[in-house]
């Protein structure tokens, strides 16, 4: 299998519709999300752009969307260099996105919006003859949707198919869809794809990010793997196995399983996740979860019928493709979010329905996604969120509720120490801290309630190697000293060398719980694209 | 296709935003009044009045001895409360404007002491509590609606203030009404009058309640776990339900804290404001003391202490305004000193302005390019 299509295959290529050559991208953060990819996107054929989360599928689109712009290298059309200064640009060039939120007024009808996409400054509004477009693309496409009622009270199903009628109305030749089936029902997966088989045959270029790797095999002809932002596969759809996809997903197999030493695949990008640790020491049981059902914000069913346990001085990972419930299973068990049916537990008390601090005082520290949203009060100093689910303890609070800042800025103090905040003082505001400083001010503040379980979620994300690995070895040392983890992380490396046990889940369900070693990165890239793996 | 970044101007340019975003709260707001008594200056120029002699009386009226000063303080003394009361709900994250209906209901339960007779001291404190529980119970209304019904607090504390505002017309007209002086609810009777300060002024005793009970705003706010919570509720809800605070506890807890603080504008405005101790009908001395202590607040910058400066300079603005309209051969008429409020208000919003200027600029070059472009974006290959 060829790792990336030949160059002088491209050179000839007369049929190209549009060629990202070298297109490395560095966000401002420093993050670099495209390392010097080169992808070709051909008329009449539909491309599947599969990835890990983070592995640069969404960038790349973006980029070739007009979006954003790329850090290096150019996109190319058989006219010659394309720069695009905004979507606007890149429609008119013929190429549209269909993004996985849809950008639609809830209030207009789709006539409305779709109007209102064609809609130019001081342009007259015609939305009667936007009808009739919509009317003849309805019956050229055989997309229905109703055209005279709020899109807001249309199926999220019908709601795509505006979204992407409102595409087609531009008159696009290359469609890219984001994630487009996973607000999806299976029946409306099916009539999504006959569309796009259809607008193949009419010689429309698409391209469909996701990662699933059943959809790729029904609907795909050819197939671009990312792996941290490097295409490190462009194959015939029919040249290819799910086992082979899979693996070249979650990168190659790792020889040294043993040495608990696990090293990236890529060599160019060597990110060593080490751990040097001590056999597991499980204790008793800290955190059960019976048959656990939780709604999301768009999914009835986030997670679905869970049940697991976890136990002290061992790490329970969660590995998985993000938006498989994962997120609604840590808000459900950490009071943010209600839970459906099910029960769970820590050291037999129940915890459902409580409020996040009747739960911290239970002994749970949690490490949230999204630091910004939860983790921090940005605004607040570091002292303010030092104290952030424990300003009520009576360490910090004397009589009539007055907090003792003298306490909490040698408190403060110590966890800057400890944790090597690098700060100013107390009295520094979060937000002039950098991300992983912020991590750490959380990982700190969350520790020092000396839990009896941390619940993790994405500890690492958007840390530099050296944030990562220093909060990686906290948990460790959390659990030699007998604590539960429950680490829930998208980064398949780290679950992986991290955790004594691990689950994949997938559309709210565990797809299996093995231990690490038990389980071989094609087993886990198959189980995390959603295909049950024998035996 | 040009590129904006390296443009000679754009340096100085910067450089002035850089100063002015970097500017300190208390600065900007310096900043502000500044600006504003430019802007009423020119003003005053354009009408053919003497901008120098007016300010000149005005300084003098608000500040030109002890008379002038107690005066000005007397003026800043309820606005101290009604800032206190949006800015409280600032805090916690809401828009409350409802100081204005609240202080009007607890001006009317202040009236209320002297159809009773209590010892001297005991009496003052009974009309307080009145007037605090009043303006706090007045206010649960858009408290309720918003945690139940989820209804915006400006709309609902709008439409409370106009229920009250007719509600105390009509209290004043039929149910305190003095059966003498119809024009007027009956007077609060001594033992329940704040003392004066400084005698032949309306400065009362209410001003030491009104720093007060600034400098408890203060303390709860920054100094308890309780006001702890208000203030992260208010700048990151998300964060603060993480930390276990609930939001609806807060927010209940600013709006009737709110409350209070109107209630006390109500009690200083009746017991507290020579010669009346009463409310005269059509509310003359009580009308938009509410509005403007939300500017006065947002001079102070919804700090507490910043508050009670902000206070002395609008009080000394109304109290040196009525001096500047009977001043000289050309007086300017006192609604110039409004004019000068409102533009105060808006510099205000300066820095935030400098800090729109990218995002309006990259809007006008985005204009631009839709009218300019005719042919697609396709350039020559390289």
């Amino acid at each position: 299998m060829s790792q990336t299509s030949s160059r002088s295959d491209t050179e000839q290529g007369d049929g190209y519709f549009l060629r990202a050559e070298r297109i490395t991208k560095v966000y401002s953060d420093g993050t670099v999300a495209l390392r010097d990819a080169t992808v070709e996107i051909r008329p009449g054929e539909i491309v599947g752009l599969l990835g890990e989360n983070g592995a640069g599928k969404t960038t790349l689109t973006k980029i070739l969307s007009g979006l954003l712009p790329p850090t290096r290298g150019r996109v190319v059309s058989p006219r010659g260099q394309v720069k695009f200064a905004s979507p606007r640009e890149a429609l008119d060039f013929g190429i549209g996105m269909v993004h996985q939120h849809f950008a639609l007024v809830g209030t207009f009808t789709a006539v409305e919006n779709v109007a209102l996409s064609h809609e130019r400054p001081f342009a007259p509004l015609t939305l009667s003859a936007t009808r009739e477009r919509l009317e003849g693309l309805m019956a050229e496409s055989g997309l229905k949707v109703p055209l005279d009622v709020p899109v807001e009270k249309l199926a999220v199903g019908e709601q795509q198919r505006v979204e992407i009628l409102k595409v087609l109305s531009q008159d696009v030749d290359l469609l890219i869809l984001d994630e487009p089936t996973s607000v999806l029902t299976p029946l409306e997966v099916d009539d999504l794809f006959q569309l796009l088989r259809r607008l193949r045959g009419e010689g429309k270029a698409i391209v469909l990010i996701t990662h699933k790797l059943k959809e790729v095999g029904s609907i795909t002809d050819r197939v671009i793997v990312l792996r941290k932002g490097a295409v490190v596969g462009d194959v015939q759809m029919a040249e290819v196995t799910k086992e082979e996809l899979a693996q070249l997903m979650v990168g190659k197999e790792i020889g040294t399983r043993a040495a608990q030493v696990v090293e990236l695949s890529t060599d160019d990008i060597p990110v060593p996740i080490s751990r040097h640790k001590e056999e597991a020491k499980r204790g008793s049981g800290v955190l059960h979860v019976e048959n656990l059902s939780v709604a999301g914000d768009t999914k009835s069913q986030a997670v679905d019928g869970l049940t697991f346990d976890v136990f002290g001085g061992e790490i329970f990972g969660i590995a998985g493709v993000e938006g498989n419930g994962q997120t609604e299973l840590v808000e459900a068990l950490t009071g943010l979010r209600p839970a459906m049916e099910g029960t769970a537990t820590i050291h037999e008390k129940n915890i459902l329905g409580l409020d996040p601090r009747q739960i911290y005082k239970l002994g749970v520290a949690h490490i949230p996604e999204d630091r910004w949203v939860l983790g921090l009060v940005l605004p607040f100093t570091l002292a303010e969120n030092a104290i952030l689910g424990v300003h009520r303890w009576d360490q910090f609070r004397g009589p009539l509720s007055i907090l003792r800042w003298g306490k909490i800025n040698a408190h403060v103090r110590a966890l800057m120490e400890r944790f090597e905040i690098q700060a100013t003082g107390p009295s520094a505001p979060a937000k002039s801290l950098s991300g992983g400083n912020q991590q750490k001010l959380i990982v700190g503040r969350e520790l020092a309630k000396d839990p009896a379980i941390v619940i993790a979620s994405q500890p690492t994300r958007g840390l530099d190697v050296g944030a990562a690995q220093y909060i990686r070895d906290t948990l460790v040392e959390m659990r030699d000293r007998g604590r539960a983890i429950l680490l829930v992380s998208a980064d398949l490396d780290e679950v992986l060398a991290l955790s004594d046990r691990v689950a994949i889940m997938y559309e709210g369900k565990f797809m299996a719980v093995a231990r690490p070693e038990e389980l071989d990165r094609q087993k886990v890239g198959m189980l995390m694209g959603g295909v049950g793996v024998k035996g | 296709m040009t590129t904006t970044d390296v443009r000679p101007r754009g340096r100085w340019v910067r450089g002035v935003r850089r100063t002015l975003t970097g500017l300190h709260p208390a600065l900007e707001s310096v900043l502000a009044a500044v600006v504003g008594l430019l802007v009423g200056a020119v003003l005053m120029y354009i009408w053919g009045y003497d901008p120098w002699r007016a300010y000149w009386a005005l300084l003098r009226g608000a500040f030109g001895g002890d008379y002038e000063i107690a005066s000005s303080i007397a003026r800043g003394v309820p606005l101290i409360f009604t800032a206190l009361t949006f800015s409280i709900c600032v805090r916690a994250g809401m828009f409350n404007i409802g100081a204005e209906g609240q202080m009007y209901i607890g001006a009317a339960a202040a009236v209320c002491v002297a159809y009773f007779q209590l010892p001297a001291g005991l009496h003052l404190l009974v009309g307080i509590l009145f007037a605090a529980v009043a303006g706090a119970v007045w206010s649960l209304g858009p408290a309720l609606l918003k945690l139940t019904r989820g209804v915006s607090e400006v709309i609902s504390t709008i439409m409370f203030n106009w229920i009250s505002r007719f509600l105390v017309f009509y209290l004043v007209a039929f149910v305190l009404v003095d059966p003498r002086q119809a024009q007027r609810t009956v007077r609060i009777p001594v033992s329940a009058r704040f003392p004066i300060l400084v005698q032949g002024t309306d400065l009362s005793y209410a001003v030491f309640m009104a720093v007060a009970f600034s400098l408890l705003v203060y303390v709860v706010l920054w100094h308890t776990a309780v006001g702890y919570e208000v203030r992260a509720a208010g700048l990151t809800p998300t964060a603060a339900r993480y930390g276990g605070i609930s939001i609806k506890r807060t927010m209940l807890l600013s709006f009737a804290l709110g409350g209070v603080a109107a209630g006390l504008a109500g009690a200083a405005t009746t017991m507290g404001l020579p010669p009346t101790y009463a409310i005269i009908s059509g509310l003359p001395e009580l009308m938009n003391l509410g509005f403007d202590g939300m500017a006065v607040a947002m001079v102070g910058r919804n700090h507490p202490i910043g508050i009670l400066f902000a206070a002395l300079f609008f009080g000394g603005l109304n109290a040196g305004g009525r001096v500047m309209q009977f001043y000289g051969s050309n007086p300017v008429p006192l609604e110039m000193v409004r004019v000068v409020m409102g533009a105060i208000v808006l510099a205000m919003a300066i820095p935030e302005l400098i800090r729109l200027f990218p995002a309006l600029a990259e809007a006008g070059r985005g204009l631009a390019r839709t009218i300019a472009r005719r042919k697609p974006a396709t350039e020559e290959g390289a």
